[in-house]
């Protein structure tokens, strides 16, 4: 329920609608009842199978029967297992000995083939439905013979078409546990993605996910940061990823000094970017533990009250640190 | 290349006075009958929408005008027999989502006693995995969701010791990010639902000293947008829905205050429906009983007289829970 403009209507139009409503629901209770009433342990009802397709491409959410698929796949897995002469290998797979049994494998494929392929309807049509892309990597995992490579393109595909589908980035990391991608190449997908769209907060989680920064690497994840908040300062996510990158234990008193000068810089052209003084205050206020000198808790100070009335929507945010200095003051005195 | 970033504009029109008697008509007619469209259509989510409906109404005090024993009989017939776990309506498939949203119905009601008590409790407790994750039913998924169901379900039948919390906590918090928040599975991306779900299930389990409180809460208040509205995520549109979610979060871990609360309550109110009642995610959206209970909810928690206090953790009425003598954590 959610993005759904109320539009207004004729009396006219409204009772068109209530009458296509109204045929939609007798087909969804109809099919319902057809399915849940043949649904048993040890064979099923094609038609119904066929009715359950239609009714997931219309409604990804109705989990119910997703799982009844799940069934259905299973008994097909097992009649495959059963018809094979030869010796079983895995999921269903048959020896390859004679033609019969190759014949088997090949319908078995066939069918989860097409599994794969109403989940891939599901997923055009919604792709945020948590039901579909489980019902994808179950069917993968019984797959006789996955072929994730293919997935993972997929994963790359929908990922240009929409960069923070989250379903889609958990995927892909399912799938890289899978087919053992390298390192390198994901830090080099996810620069791919920040340069084509800085405002991207899942690349930039996702680059925070792939390894532990070390001083080399501290050194080019600042020049990408500075990078993107030079291209555009009012946007949110590389800031958030500088504060993580400033609370990192290889961050030294020159990286800081350099943040803050290219921070200075920016703020001479953008001197109202609540964004820079913020980041000036982590740079400075990160040495929590430090006496501060009065001209740090004065610089700080200043920098909070001017955050407070140009953001005054976090006001009480600003004004818990400003107390927090205030104390540092009284007691410093 | 500078991105416009993504609001809403409030405009005048739009109402800002709590229309309390609309939204109760409309959770009221919601769910007369099963030939109604919307209704009908979304039986497999029955025994939630049951619990937004009614927590919404018990919020604004006419819970009666439901029919408490239809609704305690339409639960009983959706407990699975064999696993102990509740399905989202007769004749579908218990879940673990479903299985807290009765539970929190049942003890809405104070009637506990209606259902299979042990079986829940064996259902809940067999849906955790190793890695003290949970699964939200027998086919598989995985997710911080469930965790929280779980935890929260178990507690509120005062039987938390049926799983193991240790390694419960231990996978909720190898799904900790690099900006303090949670998401669904380790490494997934923070998201305002599941940061509730992870707080709410630390806030249960007693184990908010794991979370950075201040980086956390910071991300939680730059959720708050111009328009006052709340989006989930950085660069997404407000939602009255993750209003909730980052309020509620916010208030388990002591810094409701860091956000703007009049600008939000414009916001939520504006998202009423002034025609036929409820909340809708937007201003001019269609509304219905999941905004609605989530709209009240949070307005609750902003202070607002003529609803019932809120606890944050259960998003059930306060008096419940300290009738349960339930003390969920919050942090200072
Ligand atoms: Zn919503």
């Amino acid at each position: 329920m959610h993005g759904r403009l109320k539009v207004r209507t004729t009396e006219e139009q409204r009772l068109l609608k209530e009458k296509e409503q109204q045929k939609k629901l007798t087909a969804y209770q109809t099919g319902m009842k057809q399915i849940l009433s043949t649904r048993n342990p040890t064979s099923y009802d094609p038609k119904s199978f066929a009715i359950s397709a239609q009714l997931l491409v219309v409604n990804p959410d109705i989990y119910t029967l997703w799982n009844y698929r799940k069934e259905v796949i299973l008994l097909e897995l097992d009649k495959s297992k059963s018809e094979c002469k030869d010796t079983i290998i895995d999921n269903g797979i048959c020896d390859e000995k004679s033609q019969e049994s190759l014949d088997v494998t090949k319908g078995l494929i066939k069918f989860l083939e097409n599994e794969i392929r109403l989940t891939e309807q599901c997923l055009l049509a919604n792709p945020k439905s948590y039901g579909s892309w489980h019902h994808r990597y179950w069917i993968m995992e019984h797959h006789p013979e996955p072929n994730w490579q293919n997935e993972f393109e997929l994963c790359t595909k929908y990922l240009t078409m929409d960069d923070r589908n989250f379903h889609c980035w958990d995927y892909r990391r399912l799938i890289l546990n899978k087919i053992g991608m390298s390192l390198e190449d994901e830090i080099k997908f996810s620069t791919e993605r920040i340069n084509v769209n800085f405002s991207n907060y899942s690349s930039w989680h996702y680059r925070s996910t792939l390894r532990k920064l070390d001083k080399d690497s501290l050194e080019s994840e600042i020049n990408l940061i500075m990078n993107a908040i030079f291209t555009d300062p009012a946007d949110s996510s590389a800031w958030f990823y500088l504060r993580w990158v400033l609370s990192n234990p290889e961050m030294t008193e020159g990286h800081r000094k350099q943040l803050s000068q290219t921070l200075d810089q920016l703020l001479e052209l953008e001197p109202d970017s609540k964004w820079c003084l913020l980041a000036k205050c982590w740079i400075n206020g990160i040495k929590k533990g430090e006496n501060m000198n009065e001209d740090q808790i004065e610089e700080l100070t200043e920098n909070y009250k001017k955050l407070l009335i140009l953001d005054p929507l976090r006001k009480g945010f600003y004004s818990h640190y400003l107390n927090a200095l205030e104390s540092k003051k009284l007691n410093n005195a | 290349m500078a991105v416009p970033l993504k609001d809403i504009e409030i405009k005048e029109e739009y109402p800002k006075t709590l229309l309390l008697e609309k939204h109760i008509k409309f959770i009221k007619q919601y769910g007369q009958s099963e030939n109604d469209f919307e209704y009908g259509m979304t039986d497999y989510l029955r025994v939630s929408g049951m619990y937004w409906g009614l927590t919404a109404l018990e919020l604004v005090d006419k819970l009666d005008s439901l029919p408490k024993e239809e609704v305690i009989g339409f639960i009983q017939k959706c407990q699975d027999p064999e696993t102990g776990g509740i399905s989202a309506c007769i004749d579908h498939d218990p879940h673990l989502l479903h299985t807290l949203s009765a539970v929190q119905i049942l003890c809405i009601y104070n009637r506990i006693d209606a259902i299979d008590v042990e079986g829940v409790i064996k259902y809940v407790a067999s849906l955790q995995l190793p890695d003290g994750s949970f699964t939200g039913d027998k086919w598989g998924e995985v997710d911080t969701r469930f965790s929280f169901c779980a935890v929260a379900t178990l507690s509120l039948l005062k039987r938390l010791n049926a799983i193991n919390v240790d390694k419960a906590v231990e996978f909720v918090k190898s799904c900790m990010n690099f900006d303090g928040g949670f998401g669904s599975r380790p490494k997934s991306e923070s998201h305002a639902g599941l940061i509730y779900c992870c707080l709410g299930f630390l806030s249960v389990t007693g184990r908010l000293d794991i979370v950075e409180q201040d980086t956390l809460a910071w991300w939680l208040c730059e959720r708050q947008l111009s328009s006052g509205g709340l989006n989930g995520r950085p660069e997404k549109l407000p939602d009255v829905c993750y209003s909730w979610w980052v309020l509620s979060s916010l208030s388990i871990i002591g810094r409701l205050h860091w956000i703007s609360s009049e600008t939000l309550k414009r916001f939520i109110l504006a998202c009423q429906d002034t025609e036929s009642g409820g909340f809708a995610d937007r201003p001019g959206d269609i509304p219905d009983p999941f905004h609605t209970l989530f709209g009240l909810a949070a307005l609750s928690l902003l202070g607002f007289g003529d609803i019932k206090q809120v606890n944050p953790t259960y998003c059930m009425p306060q008096y419940v829970i300290d009738r349960l003598q339930l003390k969920p954590q919050v942090l200072k």
